[in-house]
């Protein structure tokens, strides 16, 4: 029983996190049609920040929020400089699917290595803030730390943040509308080029949470070729996949979907084995239902 | 001379390299050797891109099953070298057709982030099956070279010859079927794949046939790969693997297989100028270990913001533009 529900914890704290990491991809996704995968590098160097703004303040809840903005400030620069010029320069033609993937994955090299410029090869420490120590249920100690237990609020805060902004605002209404044709869009009016900026910015802000969170839920070392990063990498882009690529809440089932299914394989199985899953778990998903949980027949697989 | 006479301007090339390898260090003939067989893995990635459209970020998977498949057959059945090589292509092939099925039915952003789930997953296979050898591998020898070659003949000079070799005829090969019926299917597929179908091509058999040759050289890339370095092990076959070899694809350009010389080369290359210009500078080692991601990581992106098709491609567009005038 005990072990039942540890996996239930796991699962779904591992699981918080691949949702920030895939809501982040579908953002990116929506609104410019391009899967960002220098996205876990962008993560990196915000938690590199983050780390810094640690350092300096001494505080991780004044960092995460300024580490935050400036991961929102660089993906927004980033749009700016290399995805639009991308998509001036790219031509139809055999090439011009594999572009963006091409180019997000050389700003992913370029991203490492100047981590490794400015912080170095070797692996840095983040304290965490609170207590890494499982809570005590009777004579048991269950798998949910305070740790833990703040992770998993944060992320559900932020989530309930997104979901406002996305449903009940003006700017939320401009997203949806600007990832829902931005032909229209622009001609209600909607200035789409900026409107995908903030897209990407809102992004980076929730790439560099993930990123945060999850270094200090994790083990705490980050380095710029972080073996952690490129599975928070991969596992958000599974989640964003089986959730179906176009909605957000649709990331959030798929990331907590993979996050107990992961949690399952690793106590039940073997740990070694997680990797594995997570693969056949998508190729499932893709194969019986390639428009994923939650999202409509059409325009899918694009 | 390459259009009228392949077989020859293939061969000559062949006696250039041998007597190539005959006068210079050790260093450069084991460079050479990796040269050689990234042109292999290179020229596998450029027939899935370029001439069926489909991008893959796990090579690295594929030429872990064809390095592992090598060992195997060595350390258990005590294969001859020839045949570890060809159940090596055998066994990616399958692994291939297999991804290829479910490959077939997607495309663009789905492949690629499918095939890089596969490169983080499959090496973690290793360390679940005890045959596999765990973390530390299993070893691949293949022997000390004939004694007819010679006392002074080395271990790496064979290495190099056996690589090279393969890289020729792989690539005498590729290109006969690009000629083929099969190779015009496949770009015709690339090109616009309704009016592919409505010309009788069956576009999803074609795509899982260019997965399958595609993964069969990354098998072979994977023996020779395990060759040089006498092992083969999950470490051997990291992500950063996968992604140099993209990046080669892209630097070489992937509509034509004339550039792909030039990815290679530049994996190779461009390492060991940075380490020149270390030396030569005394910089810190952080310059030493991060200059090199840099320069090739900007140079991709370089490359396909200004030349997309790759230089070669480019080239070739440049000059029939300059002929019609």
């Amino acid at each position: 029983m005990i072990q039942f529900i540890n996996m239930l914890l796991i699962g779904i704290g591992a699981g918080s996190i691949y949702a920030l990491m895939a809501i982040a991809m579908v953002l990116v996704w929506r609104s410019t049609r391009v899967i960002n995968f220098a996205q876990a590098g962008m993560a990196l160097l915000s938690t590199y920040i983050g780390f810094e703004l640690v350092q300096k303040t001494g505080n991780f809840w004044i960092a995460l929020p300024l580490a935050m903005i400036l991961g929102a400030l660089f993906s927004a620069l980033v749009e700016i400089l290399l995805i639009r010029t991308l998509i001036k320069h790219s031509t139809s033609g055999p090439v011009a699917g594999i572009v963006p993937i091409i180019a997000t994955l050389g700003l992913l090299g370029v991203i490492r290595a100047t981590i490794g410029f400015i912080w170095g090869n070797q692996d840095i420490q983040i304290q965490p803030p609170l207590s890494k120590v499982g809570f005590k249920v009777g004579e048991e100690t269950i798998a949910l730390s305070p740790m833990n237990l703040l992770v998993l609020l944060t992320v559900v805060g932020m989530v309930i943040i997104l979901g406002f902004i996305f449903q009940k605002t003006n700017l939320g209404l401009s997203l949806r509308a600007s990832a829902y044709s931005p032909e229209i869009a622009q001609l209600a009016g909607i200035r789409v080029g900026a409107i995908r900026t903030i897209g990407w910015a809102i992004a980076g802000a929730a790439g560099a949470a993930a990123g945060l969170l999850q270094t200090v839920n994790g083990t705490g070392a980050i380095s710029p070729d972080s073996l952690e990063f490129s599975l928070l990498l991969t596992f958000g882009f599974i989640a964003a996949v089986i959730g179906g690529l176009e909605s957000l809440p649709g990331a959030v089932l798929g990331a907590v979907v993979l996050g107990l299914v992961l949690a399952v394989v690793q106590i039940y199985i073997s740990g070694t084995l997680v990797f594995i899953v997570a693969f056949a778990l998508l190729l499932l998903v893709l194969l019986v239902r390639p428009q994923g949980f939650i999202g409509s027949k059409a325009g899918r697989r694009a | 001379m390459l259009k009228k006479h392949p077989l020859f301007t293939f061969i000559i090339f062949g006696v250039i390299l041998f007597l190539l390898s005959n006068r210079v260090d050790e260093l450069r003939v084991f460079q050479g050797a990796t040269v050689a067989i990234y042109v292999i893995a290179i020229a596998s990635i450029i027939l899935l891109t370029g001439y069926s459209g489909q991008v893959s970020l796990g090579h690295g998977a594929l030429l872990a099953i064809g390095g592992y498949a090598a060992a195997l057959s060595r350390n258990e059945w005590g294969a001859p070298v020839w045949l570890t090589f060809c159940i090596a292509v055998l066994a990616a092939a399958l692994g291939g057709y297999l991804l290829g099925l479910a490959a077939a039915r997607l495309s663009g952003p789905y492949l690629a982030g499918t095939t890089l789930a596969l490169a983080i997953g499959l090496p973690s296979i290793a360390n679940q099956f005890t045959i596999l050898g765990g973390e530390q591998g299993l070893l691949f020898d293949i022997g000390t070279p004939p004694s007819f070659l010679g006392e002074e003949f080395t271990q790496y000079k064979w290495f190099f010859w056996i690589a090279s070799l393969a890289a020729l005829i792989a690539i005498y090969w590729l290109r006969n079927v690009m000629n083929s019926r099969y190779g015009r299917s496949w770009k015709a597929v690339r090109g616009n794949d309704v009016a592919a179908e409505l010309a009788g091509i069956n576009v999803g058999r074609n795509k899982v046939l260019a997965f399958t040759v595609s993964a069969g050289l990354a098998g072979l890339a994977g023996a020779l790969l395990a060759m040089t370095i006498s092992t083969v092990s999950p470490g051997a076959f990291p992500l950063a693997l996968s992604f140099s070899l993209a990046t080669g694809a892209v630097l070489s350009g992937v509509t034509t297989l004339g550039g792909v010389m030039i990815g290679a080369v530049t994996l190779v290359a461009i390492p060991e100028i940075v380490d020149t210009v270390v030396h030569r500078f005394e910089s810190s080692e952080s310059v030493a270990n991060n200059l090199p991601g840099l320069l090739v990581s900007t140079l991709l992106i370089l490359t396909v913001l200004f030349v997309p098709n790759g230089p070669v491609e480019q080239m070739r567009a440049r000059h029939e533009k300059r002929a019609k005038r």
